[in-house]
């Protein structure tokens, strides 16, 4: 029998789906941390993983590149918001995020490290003739022990992805109008945004940045190349642990450690939030009108501009590093340029873009697919709305769920399957395709599909034919999402895959330091244009699908 | 007792369409001007430009005085103009009594505090001051904002159609509420309904203005 509309046993199977791994992924760490997994970890790895002596210095590392780097980046978006909108640098912004967004971590970090190192951009940009050096200078090193490097880069990249999330609270918010009153009430525009909007919009943008906090806490391929080597931070040091068998079960304890720290930093900062929403509420109506600052604003336009510039020219160096032949320190540009690397190094850089395509193009498929299932059921209400559910990916950190994952992959047979690589993708790509499509697919006016089911079309004629086709651009964004984050994922490509899938994220982090510095620029530039193209036809798609149809273009 | 005075303004759209051409008029204090015409006539842009928050986009010339100040050169808060937009805008992580004193200049907390419970009672709307705004009824928070602007000491009010959102027994009621409470200041009226304007209210039509 054909099936007429999709069932509740569909919409149980994509959810099975989701959280099978990530049930398995608690056990399968759990387990082996209390030495409970024979053939795996057979004693209790707590008592070696506190026993390390880089145990203690790897928490304290990464505790200080994390939360700083989280502070900061609330601090940034804070300032742009203030500072920014609504002057003329506001439209560069915008027009900065999607690219910027798109460009995945370690693609990013290789930039960032050739412009900030002692050869790198920077420093050759004022060589000779205001430094006086000929040779890089020894004066700082990165990646540095402090982090330094490390918050930069975490900064830099997840600074776009908070402005963007507050970005689209905006208009709900009904900024400009609370703007006016303020304003006409004689507030200063900062004290408006202070007291007015930002308490709103933090509510809305809590969850977002909890999952930068988590992301920051934890992540392992921009730490593995801007974080320093002794002590590495904490995900790193576990990567050490769980690469050696002897130290399985240390590794799997680390990871729930990891996990417990991460959400005691959560509550943490719960409980600034509740200060601060104290403090603020006893200010809040006191009547000072603050003054207007006019140095300030500039300040952080100033701020702004620097830090989206210092990321578009991190992307820039990828290019020039691509095509240089010789570029000798202290020339600002290469002496001599050259395609020869991309053509004599093909095998090292397309046989990883091919794989990466593949990996990815299935991923968008078949996130797409099932959110596409689970968001239908949820409009024909046979589904609750599951919102936290999708997000514990992001929120809990990587190690902690791929350790188990690995684990329990290896005890099955299953690991370096390319099956269970495209899965473990889908798990990290399918909760930001169900969170851009659920805006309009729940905003969508149901009779449109009442008007279509009355003019004789059957369900799926009006889903393809009607419903689809006016939700083309939120439809195309979320693929090109899903697209852009499995082409950044590292950690779960190399412990499922188990070190078989060389992808650009893997050749990437795993040649680097070891191989020529064009082959390295040649690969992060590949890594961002693959994103960059996803959302480049995420752009054109609707245009010729709505080409006939403006109103739907202009929606 | 200020008078709002505009002189010579002329707006025009990133397009090049005017929106009002050489458009010159004054309000005295205890005066309500209404400024008619259809949507889209740029009656809320005057509103705008006089508050100073209207996109750069759109070119202007022309200058706004109350009493001999300048205003186009101040920025927004140093105008002391009120403004009452279409929606009451009472903000919602407010109080009732909180959105009042939110209005208030800075002062002794205890004097303030009783201020606030004083235009309450004034405006029929005694034990509100802990309420939450969106436990009022339209014409309920439509007062309060009219005492929030009034608390902050305007020297001239600008409302853009701030009763067109009530239904027709509040609208009259808040509509003479406005008129008395605001009795001494210059009072600039956006409307493109004519039962809004209070009878003896001089009317400035932007259509006629722009024909």
């Amino acid at each position: 029998m054909l099936l007429r509309e999709p069932t509740r046993l569909l919409g149980g199977a994509v959810l099975l789906l989701f959280v099978t791994p990530l049930l398995a992924g608690l056990f399968g760490t759990v387990l082996p941390a209390f030495g409970l997994l024979p053939g795996l970890a057979e004693t209790e790895g707590f008592t070696q993983l506190f026993n390390d002596s880089r145990f203690w210095p790897s928490v304290k590392l990464t505790l200080q590149t994390g939360l700083i780097a989280t502070a900061l980046v609330f601090l940034l978006t804070t300032l742009c918001l203030v500072c920014v909108q609504r002057t003329r640098i506001w439209r560069w912004v915008l027009a900065s995020l999607p690219p910027l967004l798109a460009v995945p971590h370690a693609a990013l970090a290789v930039g960032l490290l050739f412009l900030i190192a002692p050869s790198g951009w920077i420093a050759r940009l004022f060589s000779p003739w205001l430094t006086d050096w000929d040779r890089p200078p020894t004066a700082w090193v990165v990646p540095d022990a402090e982090g330094v490097s490390l918050i930069i880069g975490l900064v830099v990249k997840e600074f776009p992805f908070l402005l963007l999330a507050a970005i689209a609270q905006l208009p709900s918010l009904h900024v400009d109008a609370s703007l006016a009153i303020g304003r006409t009430l004689g507030y200063s525009p900062a004290r408006c945004w202070s007291r007015l909007i930002l308490p709103q919009l933090y509510s809305r943008i809590r969850f977002t940045l909890l999952i930068i906090l988590a992301f920051n806490l934890s992540v392992v391929d921009m730490a593995l190349l801007l974080g320093p080597g002794n002590p590495p931070t904490f995900a790193v040091f576990l990567m050490t642990l769980v690469s050696d068998p002897d130290s399985r079960a240390a590794a799997s304890a680390g990871a729930l450690t990891l996990a417990l720290g991460v959400f005691i930093v959560f509550a943490g900062l719960f409980l600034i939030e509740r200060l601060m929403s104290f403090w603020s509420q006893q200010r809040r109506a006191n009547g000072h009108r603050g003054a207007g600052l006019k140095l300030f604003r500039a300040f952080g336009q100033w701020v702004i501009s620097s830090v989206l510039l210092f990321s578009v020219f991190a992307l820039i160096m990828l290019i020039l590093w691509s095509v240089a032949w010789r570029w000798r320190f202290p020339s600002a540009l290469p002496q001599q340029w050259s395609t020869a690397q991309w053509l004599t190094k093909s095998n090292t850089l397309f046989d990883p873009l091919l794989l990466t395509l593949c990996i990815a193009s299935a991923t968008a498929l078949l996130a797409m697919i099932a959110a596409v299932i689970w968001l239908e059921l949820e409009r024909l209400q046979r589904v609750p709305k599951l919102n936290s559910v999708w997000f514990v990916p992001l929120l809990v950190p990587q190690v902690t769920l791929l350790f188990g994952w690995q684990a329990i992959a290896l005890l099955l047979g299953i690991d370096g399957h390319w099956l269970t690589v495209v899965y473990s993708h889908w798990v990290y790509a399918l909760p930001y395709v169900i969170l851009i499509l659920a805006i309009a697919w729940r905003e969508h006016d149901p009779n449109w599909h009442h008007a279509a089911n009355t003019l004789g079309g059957g369900y799926f004629r009006v889903l393809s034919k009607v419903h689809m086709p006016m939700l083309v651009k939120p439809l195309s964004q979320a693929a090109a999402v899903a697209v852009a984050v499995s082409v950044a994922q590292y950690l779960p490509t190399l412990l499922l895959g188990a070190g078989r899938y060389q992808t650009l994220a893997i050749e990437l982090v795993t040649s680097f330091g070891g191989v020529d510095r064009r082959v390295i620029a040649a690969l992060a530039l590949l890594q961002s244009l693959v994103p960059l193209l996803a959302f480049l036809a995420a752009l054109i798609v609707p245009w010729l699908v709505l080409k006939p149809r403006a109103a739907l273009w202009q929606r | 007792m200020a008078t709002l005075r505009i002189s010579a303004l002329t707006m025009k759209l990133p397009n090049g369409q005017p929106l009002c051409s050489d458009l010159s008029f004054e309000v005295s204090a205890g005066e309500v001007l209404a400024l008619t015409g259809p949507s889209g006539s740029g009656k809320s842009t005057i509103l705008a430009w006089l508050t100073g928050t209207l996109h750069p986009a759109i070119r202007t010339t022309g200058k706004a005085y109350l009493d001999d100040q300048e205003l186009t050169h101040l920025p927004t808060e140093r105008r002391r103009l009120g403004l009452m937009l279409q929606q009451d805008y009472l903000f919602p992580h407010m109080t009732v009594g909180q959105n009042l004193l939110f209005g208030l200049p800075a002062g002794s907390k205890s004097e303030r505090w009783k201020q606030v419970c004083k235009s309450l009672e004034a405006a029929g709307l005694n034990g509100l001051e802990n309420r939450d705004p969106i436990t009022l009824s339209g014409g309920q928070r439509a007062r309060v904002s009219l005492l929030r602007t009034l608390l902050s000491n305007p020297e001239a009010l600008l409302l853009d159609e701030p009763f067109s959102r009530l239904d027709s027994d509040r609208r009259s009621k808040i509509r003479e509420f406005t008129w008395c409470s605001a009795a001494t200041l210059p009072i600039l009226l956006v409307t493109h309904d004519s039962s809004d304007i209070p009878s003896g209210a001089r009317t400035v039509s932007l259509l006629e203005q722009i024909a």
